[in-house]
């Protein structure tokens, strides 16, 4: 007998500024996803002074806040909204953020070292539990599989991946058939290479000589294949930028790369652009979602920069 | 009649054939007298066999043994006694040796605290960045506080560095501490803390609920010391997981005026009835003077509700500044009134955007065109650093308060 689909809810999308593109996409997916409006103001001393438009209407409403915590500044007047939102007697609240932010260096190494990520996941775990229930937190492709057991029994964390759209994307090129899957570490490998079933998989690893660091071809053949590297984040891209290097000596025929996650700090995304001068540029194709919206900004329509929506995705994860 | 004496001696004689026989059997006699006496009789025909003169000896040694343990019985709780006699005799408290940390902005005021007592120790945290902006941050030595009682001397100016130094309060007290204070000079704001509508956020309770999901320390939960909370029910925007110890600068001020030299003739002037309920009870030995914002029209005005100026050095007295505009209505509408000098107090000197610049000095007479005195304290070390040495603003610094704070 065939089942039965639930009705889908409606949902109250609200985000904040930094996602405004992000989220009137994903309320094109559907239309039982409705935008709603939050004032951001701040105060003369520099604190937020936040409005939320329509509040006695959320009652018995399912609701959603589309967050990006890009710099510690936009944390803490989002984290007012995460909040404040639960308490109006909402059907359920959704956090949906899209890159968990973390410094490169989460390891506790020692003791004394302060893992700002585990901050962040005490404070969302503390988020106020809504009339219906804890909070659903929708996060693409954690930094560190570990980092889910950070948050606690009061939240419930959903965690998503932006590798589908990759594959989606990499069946329309023309040569769907001759592309290859690189990590550029042990770690990428152990995160990624079970969504990759279908394809030859190649990993690099850093080996140390004397005090230099190294991108060697650990495993696989690239010879003649269009590479494309797969990681969840890219900072400076310094790594990317080896692994391109060693896989062409290897005989690559193009190189490509996706992270999920664009982050990169102080416009370090300008050393992957195509120069005119350069007789053969490195990459080419450039793959982000629109987890990082500052990045999605000032990469739109640079080559070899392409942007996958996670619209699609967001859209879905409201309805579970 | 006659029989009786005999029996005893009989079985001291019997208890000749060994030592530690004997001594069982007398302490045996000792604890069971009907069966003693069952003993005795045998005993009794032993009797004949042995030396009667030896155990006469061994009698008078055990009485000699029992009398020396009788005596040094009573010593034992006369010495107790004593002991306990000269402990309470001489009650000498030490003070609680506290390790503090601090951020950037609190260094200032950390070494002030730290001068005020050797029980203090300053200890540094390396503040870094990744280049995403993320605070990369560690505490050097973690393992060296164990046991140690920590505070942390914070100060939260902007949003951006709330993120920066809530990492830090989150992991202190994790590190097997005895005990773990958050000072926090100054608990910050926004002037429009009322929720009139309902989708207004309140910001500071969004802070307090940060703090009140500190993790408690081995030693306990956080203790919170922080100085003339802008409005009275902000303290019960904390959890239960938290100890909120609520300070006040206005013992700085009042020793201050005394100071002066026209101590005598001082009053306080509230600017609204909210500063008078916050503050009068602590400033009631002064003549006091409400001020009240009236509107006319869509004016807005500052008028004398109760009080008289005339003739008095006025201090105007408030929690915190912003942009200091009420004060300058009231230092008008005062000297209009016949007040001969003006000055300010508050606790917090917040003034965005330089707007402390807009208060001048009176070089000693002008009370309708400037202040004579303008006191802040050093809770927000930003405003602290710009107006140093420039009249008529005047530091009282909360180091002693927040050195006595950290005793408790």
């Amino acid at each position: 007998m065939a089942m039965v689909k639930s009705p889908k809810k409606q949902v109250n999308l609200f985000y904040s500024l930094d996602c405004e593109d992000l989220a009137q996409n994903v309320a094109l997916q559907s239309p039982h996803i409705v935008l709603q409006n939050i004032k951001w103001r701040s105060f003369a001393d520099g604190f937020p002074n936040i409005y939320i438009n329509n509040a006695e209407e959320l009652r018995g409403q399912h609701v959603a806040f589309l967050a990006s915590f890009s710099s510690p500044a936009h944390v803490f007047e989002q984290l007012s909204v995460i909040y404040a939102l639960p308490r109006l007697f909402v059907a359920s609240f959704t956090l949906v953020l899209p890159f968990f932010p973390t410094g490169s260096f989460e390891r506790m190494e020692e003791e004394g070292d302060v893992a700002t990520a585990f901050t962040l996941a005490r404070m969302l775990s503390n988020i106020p539990i809504s009339r219906g229930g804890p909070t659903s937190l929708v996060i693409y492709d954690i930094h560190a599989l570990q980092e889910r057991f950070y948050f606690g029994d009061e939240v419930l964390p959903l965690f998503e991946t932006g590798i589908p759209l990759l594959k989606q994307r990499l069946s329309q090129l023309p040569d769907a058939d001759n592309v290859v899957i690189a990590f550029p570490d042990d770690g990428a490998w152990k995160r990624f290479h079970k969504l990759f079933d279908n394809f030859s998989l190649v990993v690099c690893t850093k080996v140390r000589e004397g005090d230099k660091r190294i991108v060697r071809l650990k495993e696989g053949n690239v010879s003649g294949h269009h590479v494309v590297i797969v990681d969840d984040l890219v900072q400076s891209g310094g790594t990317l930028i080896e692994c391109q290097k060693v896989l062409a000596a290897n005989g690559a025929a193009k190189v490509s790369a996706y992270v999920t996650h664009g982050v990169f700090p102080n416009q370090s995304w300008e050393r992957f652009t195509h120069k005119k001068d350069a007789l053969e540029n490195a990459f080419a194709y450039f793959w982000i979602t629109d987890s990082c919206p500052l990045t999605v900004k000032a990469v739109a329509n640079t080559a070899p920069f392409e942007v996958l929506s996670l619209a699609g995705s967001i859209a879905n994860a409201l309805q579970i | 009649m006659a029989a009786t004496p005999p029996p005893p001696s009989f079985s001291l004689h019997s208890n000749k054939p060994s030592h530690s026989h004997s001594l069982l059997r007398l302490s045996s006699n000792e604890n069971r007298t009907f069966f003693s006496f069952n003993s005795n009789l045998r005993c009794e025909i032993k009797g004949f066999e042995s030396h009667r003169g030896w155990t006469i000896e061994r009698v008078s040694d055990m009485s000699k043994d029992s009398a020396n343990s009788h005596i040094t019985n009573p010593s034992s709780p006369f010495l107790s006694v004593s002991s306990v006699t000269s402990a309470s005799q001489f009650p000498t408290k030490n003070a609680k040796r506290v390790v503090l940390f601090y951020c950037p902005e609190t260094k200032v005021l950390a070494e002030k605290i730290a001068a005020q007592t050797d029980s203090i120790e300053l200890r540094n945290i390396s503040w870094g960045k990744f280049p995403d902006g993320f605070p990369n941050i560690f505490i050097p030595n973690a393992q060296g506080i164990r046991g140690m009682h920590v505070a942390f001397l914070a100060s939260f100016s902007s949003p951006a560095v709330i993120f920066e130094q809530i990492p830090v309060i989150y992991a202190l007290p994790k590190l097997f501490i005895a005990s773990f204070t958050l000072v926090l000079p100054f608990f910050p704001t926004g002037t429009s803390e009322r929720m009139e509508d309902e989708g207004d956020i309140a910001t500071a309770f969004t802070l307090a609920r940060l703090l009140s999901n500190i993790p408690i320390s081995r030693g306990g939960p956080t203790s919170l010391v922080t100085f003339d909370i802008h409005a009275l029910q902000e303290r019960f925007y904390f959890g239960d997981n938290i100890l909120p110890c609520f300070e006040s600068g206005i013992p700085l001020l009042k020793r201050r005026l005394q100071d002066l030299p026209d101590s005598d003739n001082i009053s306080i002037a509230f600017p609204d009835d909210g500063a008078w309920k916050r503050f009068h009870k602590q400033l009631q030995h002064f003549p006091t003077i409400v001020c009240a914002k009236v509107r006319e029209g869509d004016q807005r005005m500052v008028r004398i509700k109760e009080g008289d100026p005339r003739g008095r050095h006025i201090v105007i007295v408030d929690d915190l500044v912003q942009s200091g505009g009420t004060l300058i209505e009231c230092q008008k509408v005062l000297a209009a009134h016949g007040a001969t000098k003006i000055s300010a107090y508050v606790t917090h000197g917040i003034f965005p955007n330089k707007s402390w610049a807009r208060f001048g000095h009176d070089n000693g007479g002008h009370p309708e065109s400037a202040f004579t005195y303008f006191w802040i304290t050093d809770s927000c070390p930003l405003t602290v650093r710009d107006v140093m040495n420039r009249p008529p603003f005047e530091i009282l610094s909360l180091a002693s308060s927040i050195s006595a704070s950290l005793q408790i």
